[in-house]
């Protein structure tokens, strides 16, 4: 077996423990079933280009891109984890390059967004089936934004990793990360109607680009404006990566 | 020659972690590594390890050269780091056989050899335990016994005894010495000198980058252990003793609370003669007194403490 599949092998065997699985269902279905009808009072229905959807449909579609981000942003945290508990110089004196160990987590990052993706898209399926507007763009685009959100999150999760050294300063900063990754997209709410500067802020945050870019392809809404979000995420994810790359090759040992 | 390394030389900005460093360990041996805090022993691990490049020198590991081909050297050596490694949230029985996938080791294999070293380790009981439940010593064995899971020519130690008890330890060490006798070479590195007394085939003393001596613990002895120590306990203090015995010659005598007086001597016998004529002669009564060959740790001592003196 490659040295890369060994190591993937073993980085899911790592992060796809009971408590993360339970934590990468339950949170995105609490939101989905609970705030999604809960705040049907408050949001009655959110226009996405031409089609108008109920919010239930809107935050189920937006959880997808919630949770590639959440659950990369974990499986980044695997070279954190590497560092603190040894890990990563005991592997590195073993049969691996380090591009191995570099490859092995970007391709588990890719594969637990996909798993991720997809666990949220069938859950949240029922509550957007009747505004799916199925095309041949639909598949192409949940896979291009599952791949391209899960490399930029989890090189977020991986530059934090390498620059940090104490838990106290980690967990400060990916908590802040996630905070305002969450909570500032279009995720949970629509950009329009909301105040300026928090609308701007939306655009700010990769997260928002993801969404839409999801929603484009469940609900049939491409037009020019995700096609200049697409080519904006595919950009910051690709520099991030390569900086990521940057300093997991220089890592000190 | 399992490890064979040409001034070796590693530097950190100004700090010299390693000063010129020339090893031949041949095969099946057990090689110890002695020096202090920072003396260089985790450094030149990593070195000989190929975890870091050294600055400048040459390394060949099991005939290959270590510099060019360190995948091909990693494939055929394990390393027990200073540092405990784990995986918190993988219970042991898991750890071992994820160890093992990790280093491509067959299904059946991975399985024989998990319920062999469970048995021989001691982690029965533990052996459906998180590794991050588990106590620092029972961390530490099922991270030694993690790296017999897979095939290897040359080990590495680096402290591997830190946190065992003292059975765990002495069972440690004769499985060790089962594996060296079986061919495997074992670069050893403890502060434990009875440990390595007790295991190594060869020693070397290292001290601010650099080896003092290597030799096997009995030569090393005879070479730099000629000197006895003569220890005397008296039964009451005698203040004018200390200027009587700084008369005799070709020895160093120190007086410990003033009733112990310790003297260091290569004419021993000459020396103990004198010095209990002195005491016959004043009438001083002896409670105790013993003579000693000079162990391997006040060797290292004695090693250590020169070459820190600022001459040096």
């Amino acid at each position: 077996m490659h040295p890369t599949i060994r190591l993937v092998n073993r980085n899911l065997t790592i992060s796809l423990n009971p408590g993360f699985v339970v934590w990468q269902v339950m949170f995105p279905i609490v939101y989905i079933f609970v705030a999604g009808f809960a705040y049907t009072t408050l949001i009655d229905s959110v226009k996405l280009g031409d089609v108008s959807l109920d919010y239930p449909a809107f935050i189920a579609s937006g959880m997808i891109g919630f949770n590639i981000m959440n659950s990369t942003l974990v499986s980044g945290i695997i070279i954190w984890n590497d560092r603190r508990h040894g890990m990563f110089e005991q592997i590195l004196v073993g049969p691996f390059k380090r591009s191995h160990y570099i490859l092995s987590n970007v391709y588990t990052i890719a594969i637990v967004g996909l798993i991720s993706a997809t666990l949220i898209t069938s859950i949240g399926f029922p509550l957007f089936f009747k505004s799916t507007h199925f095309n041949l763009l639909t598949i192409p685009f949940l896979i291009f934004a599952s791949v391209v959100g899960s490399i930029l999150f989890g090189s977020i999760a991986s530059i934090i990793s390498t620059r940090l050294r104490s838990s106290e300063g980690f967990n400060v900063i990916i908590n802040t990360v996630f905070l305002f990754f969450a909570f500032v997209s279009t995720a949970f709410y629509p950009a329009q109607g909301a105040p300026e500067p928090l609308a701007t802020g939306f655009y700010l945050n990769p997260l928002t680009y993801l969404v839409d870019i999801i929603r484009a392809g469940i609900f049939g809404t491409f037009n020019e404006f995700v096609m200049l979000e697409m080519i904006v995420l595919v950009s910051v994810a690709a520099t991030l990566f390569v900086i990521a790359i940057n300093l997991l090759t220089k890592l000190d040992l | 020659m399992s490890i064979k390394s040409r001034s070796l030389f590693k530097s950190y900005g100004d700090l010299v972690a390693v000063n010129g460093i020339d090893l031949d360990i041949g095969s099946g041996k057990i090689f110890g590594f002695l020096g202090p805090n920072g003396a260089g022993k985790s450094t030149t691990i990593k070195l000989l390890t190929t975890l870091v490049p050294p600055s400048r020198g040459s390394i060949e590991i099991l005939g290959i050269d270590a510099i060019k081909n360190p995948l091909d050297v990693r494939k055929r050596i394990g390393v027990v780091l200073q540092q405990p490694s784990y995986e918190p949230n993988l219970s042991v029985e898991k750890s071992l056989e994820k160890y093992g996938m990790m280093w491509d080791v067959d299904k059946k294999t991975r399985k024989q050899r998990t319920d062999e070293l469970i048995d021989v380790f001691d982690l029965g009981e533990i052996r459906k335990k998180k590794n991050e439940d588990l106590s620092i010593g029972q961390r530490r064995r099922v991270q030694v016994a993690r790296e017999f899971m897979h095939e290897m020519d040359l080990l590495f130690m680096d402290e591997p005894t830190v946190g065992l008890d003292p059975s765990a330890r002495r069972n440690l060490l004769d499985y060790l010495k089962d594996k060296a006798k079986a061919g495997l070479t074992i670069f050893y590195t403890t502060h434990v000198l009875t440990e390595a007394e007790y295991l190594c085939d060869e020693i070397a003393v290292i001290n601010k980058g650099k080896i003092l001596a290597v030799d096997t613990p009995d030569q090393l002895k005879s070479t730099f252990g000629q000197e006895k120590t003569i220890k005397i306990h008296l039964t009451n203090k005698y203040d004018d003793l200390v200027s009587l015995l700084l008369g005799i010659s070709g020895c160093r005598i120190e007086f410990d609370t003033g009733t112990n007086i310790i003297i260091q001597s290569s004419k021993a016998e000459i020396v103990l003669s004198q010095v209990l004529s002195i005491l016959i002669e004043n009438n001083i009564p002896i409670e105790d007194l013993s003579a000693l060959p000079t162990t391997l740790e006040e060797i290292f001592l004695r090693m250590v403490k020169d070459t820190n003196a600022p001459n040096n």
